[in-house]
C-alpha cells in the first residue's frame, strides 16, 4: 500500500497506520514540537488512525 | 385489567410504528464516539498542552446532551482493544461501560476480532447493545442492522466493517469469516429496508475516506456514522447527499449531529465535536466506579509472577552489543513466526529483567512499545544490509544496534560504515546473497523506524494487493497486528516458567 506524507511516497503494509507513515518518511519526532496530522480535508487524525491506499495526510 | 395491559401496548406499539407525518418535523439527536481503545482514564498525547478524554467524563457529557430529546448514542468500533486497561480483560471491561453508558449500537471494528471469534461471542452476548457487522459472514451473533423507533420516526442503522479485518488481524482470529464487499452490503440491506424506516444511518468501520467513497457511490444513505481513520470531524462533512462525521479517538470528543427529520428527509442539520475534559464533577460516577475497578485489577495483574529469571538478563547494553535479553527476545520472535533468523533494534528493549521472579510488569517495562510481530522474504544481499546499517553507528550507543536470532556474523569497527559486516552465517552456514530467508522482525523496522529502509524498500518492492480480500504478498509471509510483542514474550514466560538465556558469540567484533 502505498500512501503520502507531506506530498512524498511512502509504501505500508495493510493495515499499518499513520505512525507507520510518519516513522516511513521520517517526521514522526517533529510531533513533539507540537505539529499535527491532517488528511487532505484539513482534518485532524490520530497516531493510531487506518489508512487508505493512496491517502495523502500533511504535518504541520 | 390485562386486557387494558394488551391495549396500553397496542396503542405504544402504534405510535412508534407511525412514520413521520407528511408537514410535521420531528427532532433526533445522534452522539457517537469511535476507535475508543480502551483509553479509560484522561491522558495527554503527544504534543498536547492538557490532559484529554477520561471515559467518565465523556459519559457525563452524553447525560447532559440526552436529556429532554430523543437520542442515539453510536459506537464506530474499536472499543474493546488497544489500551491495557481493555487488553487484560480482552474487552469485557470496554463492554461494562458501554452496558452502563445505555449504548444504542456497536459496528464491530477489525480490532474487535483481536482476541478470536470465541471471545467475542463471549462479549456480544454480554452486551445489553447490537453489535452490527452486516458484510461479516459466519458470525450469527452479530447483526446486520437494528430499527430504533420513536415518536413518528424510524431509523434503520446498519454496520459494516473494513474488509482489510483479515489481514489487520491474525488469519486464526477470523477463521470461518467472510467480510463482503461494504459497498454491495450497504445497497443491498438499503432496498430490503426501504420500507421500514424513515431515515438510514449506516455506521461504518471503513475510514473517512472510504466512507466519503460510500456515501457518493451508494444513494439513499442519510448519515454515515464512521471510525477506523481516528478523523477528527469538526463539522459533518457532506459526500453526495449524506452527512459523514466522526468523533477522533479515545474518547478525546464526543460526537453531537442533530437532525429535523420531515417527510422521511433531513430538512435541518447540526453538528459539532465536544471535545472531552476532565473537568470535576463533570463525570457519571457509575462510569468512573467501571473505570476504576479494572484500573485496581489492572494493577493487581502487573504483579502477578508468570516465571523465574534463572540469570540478570541484560537490557543495559543492547545498544551496544549482543546481549542474552536480545538473544531470549529474538529467539521468541524467530520461533513465534517460523523464521530462518529474526532481527530487532536494540532500542526496542528499554531495560533489563533481573534474575528472579518476573512479572508482567517487568516485561511490560522491558518492552513498552506497541510493536507486532512482520516475517519476510529477504535476499542475503539485503540481510547484510540491515546488518550493516545496524552497526553502521558505533562509536556511542544507537538504537538501531541489532539484537538477532538465528544468525551470527562479526563486524570490524575500522572498517567505514556500510562495509562493516564480515562473515555472516545464517541456517548453519554462509549467507548467500542471492538466497532468500525468512526474517522477522516487528512494524517498528518495516516501515523504517531507526532508519532501517532494507525492510521498507523490500515491501515496496513487493507485489502486495488484495485477492479476494486476503492479502496476497510475495514477501510478507507473518504479519500479526492483534498482539503486541511484550505479550507474545509474557506468553513465552508463562509457557516455560523458568527462562535463562546467553550471550553465545552472535556478534562479534573482530579488528
Amino acid at each position: 500500500m502505498q500512501v503520502y506524507v507531506n506530498g512524498h511516497p511512502v509504501a505500508l503494509l495493510v493495515g499499518m497506520t499513520v505512525k507507520h507513515a510518519l516513522i516511513a518518511a521520517g517526521v514522526l519526532e517533529e510531533l513533539a514540537s507540537g505539529k499535527q496530522v491532517f488528511d487532505e480535508w484539513g482534518q485532524e487524525i490520530g497516531l493510531a488512525g487506518a489508512l487508505t491506499a493512496e491517502m495523502k495526510i500533511f504535518v504541520r | 385489567m390485562k386486557r387494558i395491559k394488551v391495549i396500553i401496548f397496542f396503542l405504544v406499539w402504534a405510535l412508534l410504528s407511525i412514520p413521520a407525518a407528511d408537514g410535521g418535523q420531528t427532532e433526533l439527536r445522534i452522539l457517537y464516539v469511535n476507535d475508543f481503545h480502551g483509553f479509560a482514564e484522561p491522558h495527554q498525547p503527544v504534543g498536547a498542552v492538557e490532559p484529554l478524554g477520561g471515559v467518565a467524563y465523556l459519559a457525563g457529557k452524553v447525560d447532559r446532551l440526552r436529556r429532554g430529546r430523543p437520542t442515539l448514542l453510536l459506537a464506530g468500533g474499536d472499543m474493546t482493544q488497544g489500551n491495557n486497561w481493555a487488553n487484560f480483560f480482552k474487552g469485557a471491561s470496554s463492554i461494562e461501560l458501554m452496558n452502563a453508558m445505555k449504548f444504542d449500537a456497536l459496528v464491530v471494528g477489525n480490532h474487535e476480532f483481536d482476541y478470536g471469534v470465541g471471545v467475542l461471542k463471549k462479549r456480544i452476548s454480554q452486551a445489553r447493545f447490537p453489535v452490527l457487522g452486516a458484510n461479516v459472514q459466519g458470525l450469527s451473533a452479530v447483526k446486520p442492522y437494528v430499527i430504533k423507533k420513536f415518536p413518528g420516526l424510524r431509523v434503520a442503522i446498519i454496520g459494516v466493517v473494513t474488509q482489510d479485518t483479515p489481514v489487520t488481524t491474525h488469519p486464526r482470529n477470523v477463521v470461518g469469516l467472510k467480510f463482503l464487499n461494504p459497498d454491495d452490503t450497504v445497497a443491498g440491506y438499503l432496498e430490503k429496508l426501504k420500507n421500514q424506516a424513515d431515515i438510514f444511518i449506516v455506521l461504518t468501520h471503513l475510514g473517512h475516506p472510504v466512507d466519503r467513497m460510500m456515501a457518493v457511490k451508494v444513494k439513499g444513505i442519510d448519515v454515515i456514522v464512521g471510525g477506523h481513520s481516528h478523523t477528527k470531524v469538526m463539522k459533518p462533512a457532506v459526500a453526495g447527499n449524506t452527512l459523514v462525521v466522526q468523533a477522533w479517538e479515545h474518547a478525546k470528543a464526543l460526537g453531537v449531529l442533530d437532525l429535523t427529520i420531515q417527510d422521511r428527509k433531513i430538512v435541518k442539520y447540526d453538528g459539532y465535536l465536544e471535545e472531552i475534559k476532565p473537568v470535576p464533577g463533570g463525570e457519571n460516577p457509575a462510569v468512573q466506579k467501571i473505570v476504576a475497578k479494572y484500573e485496581g485489577q489492572l494493577d493487581r495483574l502487573v504483579n502477578v509472577a508468570i516465571g523465574e529469571a534463572e540469570v540478570d538478563l541484560d537490557g543495559q547494553h543492547v545498544r551496544t552489543r549482543e546481549t542474552n535479553l536480545g538473544n531470549l527476545i529474538t529467539d521468541i520472535i524467530r520461533e513465534t513466526t517460523g523464521a530462518t533468523a529474526a532481527i530487532i533494534n536494540g532500542g526496542g528493549i528499554r531495560t533489563g529483567i533481573p534474575k528472579g521472579v518476573v512479572k508482567i510488569k517487568d516485561v511490560y517495562t522491558a518492552l513498552p512499545f506497541d510493536n507486532y510481530l512482520v516475517s519476510l522474504r529477504l535476499t542475503g544481499r539485503e540481510i547484510r544490509e540491515a546488518l550493516e546499517h545496524g552497526v553502521s553507528s558505533l562509536g556511542e550507543p544507537a538504537g538501531r544496534f541489532p539484537q538477532v536470532s538465528g544468525l551470527r556474523f562479526t563486524y570490524s569497527l575500522s572498517a567505514p560504515a556500510g562495509s562493516r559486516v564480515r562473515e555472516v552465517i545464517i541456517g548453519g552456514g554462509p549467507l548467500d546473497p542471492v538466497k532468500e530467508y525468512a526474517v522477522a522482525t516487528h512494524d517498528f523496522l518495516i516501515a523504517g523506524g531507526d532508519g532501517y529502509k532494507v525492510f521498507s524498500r523490500a515491501i515496496n518492492t513487493d507485489n502486495h494487493g488484495h485477492l479476494g480480500g486476503l492479502l496476497k504478498s510475495d514477501r510478507i509471509i507473518y504479519n500479526d497486528a492483534s498482539r503486541w510483542l511484550r505479550d507474545v514474550v509474557i506468553q513465552y514466560i508463562q509457557t516455560n516458567k523458568k527462562i535463562t538465556a546467553r550471550v553465545e558469540g552472535r556478534i562479534q567484533e573482530i579488528l
